[in-house]
């Protein structure tokens, strides 16, 4: 794991054969329409799990209900064994990156993105030196020149790249991955994957991309909403 | 001395103004007759309504009665700011009608108690026109500020998610759109208020100058007025908007599917 944030906080005190997230029967419908029907499945602290399935088949609902964006029609979401109410969900968000295809910087320049958390109160007295911003650009296969450029002048590789740094910077151990490798070229995807292939990163992913699938510990086949496979590389 | 009466017939001739401007559009086929004809018809019956009880009000001078026009005004003025602003009334009700008869009322006492004084603060001819003029300029206000504010969370979602994932509470998340509603809010205000007297006489000061005051009075009148309605169009679309953040969102602090009713 790079020097460049806090340490994961994962496993402070925590077993890890313990489930970290479980759904168990969740059902999730939007405007009335069902878009995830009885989904189950067990993601431990430390695994890499990766969702695959057609566009609209709920693989990115899934990420999202994680994080308390969609309510449940049924069932339950355990995060370290506690039920997904207010105070558990803000916990899953403290911990949670949500990197998608086109992140959001919400900032003019790139310093400014990476800095854009640490105006937060929760993190104000935390705000990381140059060294650990340069750090943490090149842990991600990104130039320090980086820093004065204007957002909207960097490519969606660079983009996931850089939220991925800035998650690094708050110390993020929950990564939710939305198809990040697909904007990425070979040298920067390697990056990523060595970057996510750490123990203390729990990755739960979106992805068709055959290297990132293999290197994953749980791949989930989602079709219409619904779990259709779950698949444990390695495993028989 | 008073303004000059315009008998009936005349009021009759007043309505051949529009002749022109309505055939020309006509002309270029917009497809707006009905409608002006409507607009003016409805314009003309709600003012004459409006005569008829200023009348009654101003002849009973009844600070109950005075009272619940007020209560009237701002229920209505409530139900056109949710209606204009695309808000469910369900969630917002009583939300916006606190922020504006909050506002408006204290700006209306403080003209009236503080400033003006006159003999009975209840006193209809002061209370009703300076009331209805300050609540409809915070109408506008709270109209532009709502609107703004939940338009550009539903376009910006990925970006208020995005600030609550790096920690940012409910509040500094909105922050950003919150100032930018505000501001749009004030705007008109501070553009009318920079403006005043060089591009147009103002409609209060017009009037009191042709029912015969004089100009130094009907002045001093639009400049209470004024900062009257700055003072509630502030305190109204802030308050507004402070109050509609606890009410539209989800306890995981998700906007509310139903809160924007149109899409």
């Amino acid at each position: 794991m790079p020097s460049v944030g806090s340490r994961p906080r994962e496993f402070d005190g925590r077993p890890a054969e313990a489930a970290l997230i479980r759904f168990d029967r969740v059902s999730v419908s939007v405007r009335g329409k069902s878009i995830l029907a009885d989904v189950s499945f067990v993601v431990k602290a430390g695994e890499k799990a990766v969702f695959r399935g057609k566009s609209g088949s709920g693989k990115s609902t899934v990420l999202k209900t994680l994080l308390g964006l969609y309510p449940l029609a049924a069932g339950r979401i355990l995060f370290e064994d506690e039920s997904l109410d207010p105070p558990t969900v803000q916990s899953v968000r403290r911990r949670a990156a949500y990197i998608g295809q086109e992140p959001v910087l919400g900032a003019e320049t790139v310093r400014e993105a990476l800095m854009l958390p640490f105006r937060f109160k929760t993190h104000r007295d935390n705000k990381p030196s140059e060294c650990r911003l340069i750090d943490a650009l090149e842990h991600l296969h990104l130039s320090p020149d980086i820093l004065d450029r204007e957002c909207r002048l960097v490519s969606g590789g660079e983009k996931q790249r850089i939220a991925i740094a800035r998650a690094l910077l708050l110390g993020k151990s929950l990564y939710l991955l939305d198809e990040v490798t697909s904007a990425l070229d070979a040298e920067s995807k390697q990056a990523v994957l060595d970057m996510f292939a750490d123990p203390a990163f729990t990755v739960l992913s979106v992805a068709h991309d055959p290297d990132w699938v293999a290197r994953c510990d749980i791949v989930l086949e989602l079709e219409g909403g619904r779990l259709t496979r779950i698949h444990r590389n390695g495993s028989a | 001395m008073e303004a000059l009466d315009i008998a009936p017939p005349r009021m009759a001739v007043l309505y051949g103004v529009v002749l022109l401007p309505w055939l020309l559009l006509g002309l270029t086929g917009l497809r707006l007759s009905r409608a002006i004809v409507v607009g003016i018809l409805r314009m003309s019956l709600q003012l004459a309504l409006v005569g008829v009880y200023l009348k009654t009000l101003f002849t009973l001078n009844n600070p109950w009665l005075n009272g619940l026009w007020i209560l009237v005004m701002l229920v209505v003025a409530d139900w056109a700011i949710l209606t204009r602003a695309g808000l469910n009334r369900r969630y917002f009700f009583a939300a916006t009608f606190a922020a504006v008869a909050g506002s408006v009322l204290f700006s209306t006492a403080y003209l009236l108690l503080l400033v003006i004084r006159p003999p009975l603060y209840y006193d209809a001819r002061y209370l009703i026109p300076l009331a209805g003029m300050i609540l409809g300029n915070c109408l506008q206000g709270n109209v532009i500020g709502l609107e703004r504010f939940y338009d550009a969370l539903r376009k910006n979602e990925n970006e208020y998610l995005t600030y609550l994932l790096l920690g940012a509470t409910r509040w500094e998340a909105v922050l950003p759109y919150f100032r930018e509603a505000v501001k749009a809010a004030i705007n008109p205000t501070l553009a009318g208020m920079a403006t005043l007297g060089l591009v147009s006489l103002p409609g209060m000061m017009t009037g009191q100058i042709l029912g015969g005051s004089e100009p130094w009075l009907a002045v001093k009148y639009q400049i209470a007025i004024m900062l009257c309605i700055f003072a509630s169009t502030v305190l109204a679309s802030i308050l507004n908007l402070v109050l509609s953040v606890n009410i539209a969102f989800n306890e995981f602090d998700v906007l509310k599917e139903d809160v924007v009713e149109r899409g």
